[in-house]
C-alpha cells in the first residue's frame, strides 16, 4: 500500500493552504517554545553573571536596586555605605577578600567602575587575556566587549543617568568630561559573558579623586587598593565581600543587615525576581497553551471542510478499490504530516526568535543567552505534534466512515 | 507486454432488492431485481430514464452498495461478502469507467493509469509500468507525464479507460461513459472499451443514454422505477 500519489495530490489541490497551514501552525508554536527557551536562558545567563558577588554590602534601600546596580551594572542612583567598613571588613576573620565599588562615569558609553585589583582578578579567579590589570590611578582595564584598544587614552565623563550609545562619545556626553582626568588602557579582561564585559574598570582611588573626595588615603602617593584611611575614605554604593565559608556569609549577612547598612546575597534576589519570572511564564505559557490548542482546531477544522470537499476523490478512490485503511492513511498522513511540518518548522523559529530576542537582550543588558533547547521545550514539542496527529484522525475517521456509492453520485 | 485473455466467470442476481430510509425513517425501495444473468465476457448495456436505478444497479455489482438477495459471480458469492473481501474482489476483477472520468487532477497521466497499484504496492511492479505506458500508447496518450488537468475531455476519459484496463480485468464497469464527450470523442471511447473488453475476454457492463454505444453490445436491459423492464438482444452487436 503506498498512499503518496494520492498525498501529494491532495496537497497540490490545496494551492496555497498548504504552505499557510504549517506557517499558522509555525508561528503558534514557535512562540510556547521560545517563551520557555527565553526564560531558562535568562535565569541561567544571571545567575552565571551573580557568581562572583557571594555577598553584597551597601547603604539601606531596595535590595533588587541595589543587585541590579552591582551585579548588572544598571545605572541609578542608590545610597553610600561608609567607606570605613572596608577596613573593618579587610580585618574581619571571616572574610577572604572585599572589594569597594563605584560608578557614575561612563567612557564612550561604557560603564566607568571603580574597584580594587582583587575584584578585577575577581578574587584571584581571571587573568587579563590581553595586557595587565591597573597598577596607577590612570590606568583602566577594560571588559572583553569593549570597543576600545590597548594603550589607547580616554577621558571621562560624568553620566550616572545617561544613556549614551555603547562605543561612541555623543555631546552630551562629551559635554560632561572630567577633563582633567584620563586613563590609559592596559588590559583587558576574558569574556564573562554579563554586563561586566563592557565596563571599563579603573582604581577606585581615582574615582573618588574625579569627584574631590580624595583618595581614601591617609597620604596622597600610597598604593593602590587597602587598607584604607578609615578617616578620610569617603562612603562607596557597594562592597563585594567573598565570605570565607558559607557559615560565615550568613553571619556576615546577618550583622550588616543593621546599624546603617544592608548585606544580602544577589541569588535571594534572584530567586524573587525568578519567582515572578515564573509567574509571568506560567501565565504566557498556559496563554501559549490555549494558543496552540485554538491554532490546532481550526487547522483541523480547515482541512476537515477541505477533505469534505474531496469526498469524492476518495469515493471514487474505494470505487477502484481501494480499502477503507487507504484513504484513512492518505488522509491521516496529510493532515497530519502538514502539522508536524508546522511543528518542526515551529522548532526552528523559536531558536531563530530566540536568537534574535537574545541578542536585543544582550545588547540592552550585557548578558549572553545561550539559548538551548532543555526538556521541557522538547516534550512540548513533541505533545504539539502528538496532538496535532491525533486530530488529524479527525478528517481522516470522517472520510473512513462515509458510504461510498452517495459519494460516487455527489458533484465534490 | 499482450494482456491475457482470463475467463469471466457468469454474474448472477437473483431477488436483489435496495431500500433506503426517507426522510420521515419509511424505507423505499430504489432497486428490484427479480433476476439477471450476464454472461461471461457478455457486453451488457443498462439503459432507461434518469432515477431508473441503473447507477444502482451498477454500484451493488461493483459491491460498493449493499442489498438483499443473491449476487454471485461464479462460485464467489459477493453478497455473502464483508466489505474488505469485496473491495479485494473489486480489486481483483473489477475496472471502473465513470462519467466525469474521476481522474485525480494533479497527477500525471501515468500517476493516474497506475493509481490502483498503489492500493497493494509500495512500489509499482516494472511489468505494470510497462504495461500502463504501453496502454497509453493506445490510447494515443502519448505524454505520459502531462498533468491529467491539462488534456482535453476526450483525453481525460481516455486515460480513465487506460486504468481500467491495466489490470486486465474480468469485469469493466463503464456509467455513461461517454455522455460528457462529443460525439468523436465517445466513439474513440466506445472503440476502446469493447476492444479491450474483447482483448482480455472481460464482461462488459455499461450503463448508457448512447444509443451508438447500445447498438454494439450483446444485450440491452431497460430498467425504470428500479426495475427491469425488458431486455432486447442487438443481433448486430459485435460478439466475441
Amino acid at each position: 500500500m503506498n498512499p503518496w500519489p494520492i498525498i501529494l495530490a491532495d496537497l497540490r489541490s490545496l494551492r496555497w493552504i498548504a504552505w499557510a497551514v504549517p506557517l499558522v501552525v509555525a508561528i503558534a508554536v514557535a512562540i510556547g517554545i521560545a517563551v520557555s527557551a527565553q526564560d531558562q536562558a535568562l535565569r541561567t545567563a544571571s545567575a552565571r553573571a551573580a557568581d562572583d558577588f557571594d555577598l553584597v554590602i551597601g547603604a539601606p534601600g531596595s535590595q533588587t536596586q541595589l543587585v541590579l546596580t552591582t551585579v548588572y551594572l544598571q545605572p541609578d542612583a542608590i545610597g553610600l555605605a561608609d567607606g570605613a567598613l572596608l577596613n573593618r571588613l579587610a580585618n574581619d576573620k571571616r572574610v577572604a577578600a572585599a572589594a569597594p565599588i563605584a560608578f557614575g562615569d561612563v567612557v564612550h558609553g561604557y560603564p566607568v567602575v571603580g574597584t580594587t585589583t582583587s575584584f578585577v582578578s575577581r578574587w584571584g579567579r581571571l587573568q587579563p587575556a590581553e595586557g595587565r590589570t591597573f597598577a596607577a590611578e590612570n590606568e583602566a582595564v577594560i571588559g572583553a566587549s569593549v570597543a576600545l584598544q590597548l594603550g589607547a587614552t580616554v577621558t571621562p565623563s560624568h553620566g550616572m543617568a545617561h544613556h549614551g550609545s555603547l562605543g561612541a562619545e555623543d555631546t552630551e556626553e562629551y559635554a560632561h568630561r572630567h577633563e582633567e582626568a584620563q586613563y590609559r588602557i592596559v588590559g583587558r579582561l576574558p569574556r564573562q559573558n554579563s554586563p561586566w564585559d563592557w565596563a571599563i574598570l579603573v582604581p577606585i582611588e581615582s574615582v573618588w579623586e574625579i569627584h574631590g573626595l580624595g583618595n581614601g588615603h591617609a597620604v596622597d602617593e600610597a598604593p593602590l587598593g587597602p587598607p584604607f584611611d578609615a578617616k578620610t575614605v569617603p562612603g562607596v554604593p557597594a562592597i563585594l565581600v567573598k565570605p570565607k565559608s558559607v557559615a560565615d556569609a550568613y553571619v556576615l549577612r546577618g550583622e550588616y543587615r543593621k546599624n546603617g547598612t544592608m548585606a544580602l546575597f544577589p541569588a535571594e534576589v534572584l530567586v524573587a525576581i525568578y519567582q515572578t519570572l515564573g509567574d509571568v511564564k506560567l501565565a504566557m505559557v498556559v496563554v501559549s497553551g490555549f494558543n496552540n490548542a485554538l491554532v490546532l482546531v481550526a487547522t483541523v477544522a480547515l482541512l476537515l471542510t477541505m477533505v469534505g470537499l474531496r469526498q469524492r476523490r476518495y469515493a471514487v478512490l474505494r470505487a477502484l478499490g481501494a480499502p477503507r485503511r487507504y484513504v484513512l492513511l492518505a488522509v491521516w498522513l496529510g493532515t497530519a504530516g502538514l502539522l508536524t511540518a508546522g511543528c518542526v518548522l515551529g522548532l526552528g523559529l523559536s531558536l531563530l526568535a530566540s536568537w534574535v530576542a537574545g541578542s536585543v537582550i544582550e545588547a540592552r543588558t550585557g548578558l549572553h543567552l545561550a539559548v538551548t533547547l532543555g526538556w521541557s521545550e522538547l516534550a512540548f514539542f513533541a505533545l504539539i505534534i502528538l496532538c496535532g496527529s491525533g486530530m488529524a484522525l479527525i478528517p481522516a475517521l470522517f472520510v473512513y466512515r462515509r458510504p461510498v456509492s452517495p459519494n460516487l453520485r455527489s458533484s465534490a | 507486454m499482450p494482456p491475457s485473455a482470463a475467463v469471466s466467470p457468469s454474474l448472477d442476481i437473483e431477488n436483489l432488492m435496495v431500500t433506503v430510509a426517507e426522510g420521515s425513517g419509511r424505507r423505499i425501495t430504489i432497486l428490484d431485481v427479480p433476476a439477471l444473468s450476464v454472461a461471461p465476457g457478455e457486453r451488457l448495456g443498462i439503459a432507461g430514464p434518469s432515477g431508473a436505478g441503473k447507477t444502482t444497479l451498477l454500484h451493488v455489482l461493483a459491491g460498493l452498495l449493499p442489498g438483499s438477495g443473491r449476487l454471485a459471480w461464479g462460485a464467489v458469492e459477493l453478497s455473502a461478502l464483508p466489505e474488505v473481501a469485496r473491495d479485494r474482489w473489486r480489486r481483483d476483477n473489477v475496472g471502473f469507467v465513470f462519467q466525469d472520468f474521476a481522474l485525480v487532477p494533479e497527477l500525471s497521466v501515468l500517476a493516474n493509469i497506475l493509481l490502483p497499484i498503489s492500493f497493494d504496492h509500495w512500489r509499482v511492479p516494472a511489468h505494470l509500468r510497462a504495461r500502463a505506458i504501453e496502454l497509453a500508447t493506445e490510447m494515443a496518450l502519448p505524454e505520459t507525464s502531462r498533468r491529467a488537468l491539462l488534456l482535453s475531455r476526450g483525453e481525460q476519459q481516455r486515460v480513465a479507460v487506460a486504468r481500467a484496463l491495466l489490470c486486465c480485468p474480468r469485469l469493466i464497469l463503464a456509467d455513461e461513459p461517454t455522455a460528457s464527450l462529443d460525439a468523436d470523442s465517445g466513439a474513440a471511447v466506445i472503440d476502446l472499451l469493447i476492444g479491450g473488453a474483447r482483448k482480455t475476454g472481460a464482461t462488459l457492463i455499461a450503463v448508457s443514454h448512447d444509443a451508438r454505444f447500445l447498438a454494439r453490445l450483446d444485450r440491452v436491459v431497460h430498467m425504470e422505477q428500479g426495475g427491469l423492464i425488458t431486455a432486447s438482444t442487438n443481433d448486430d452487436g459485435e460478439r466475441p
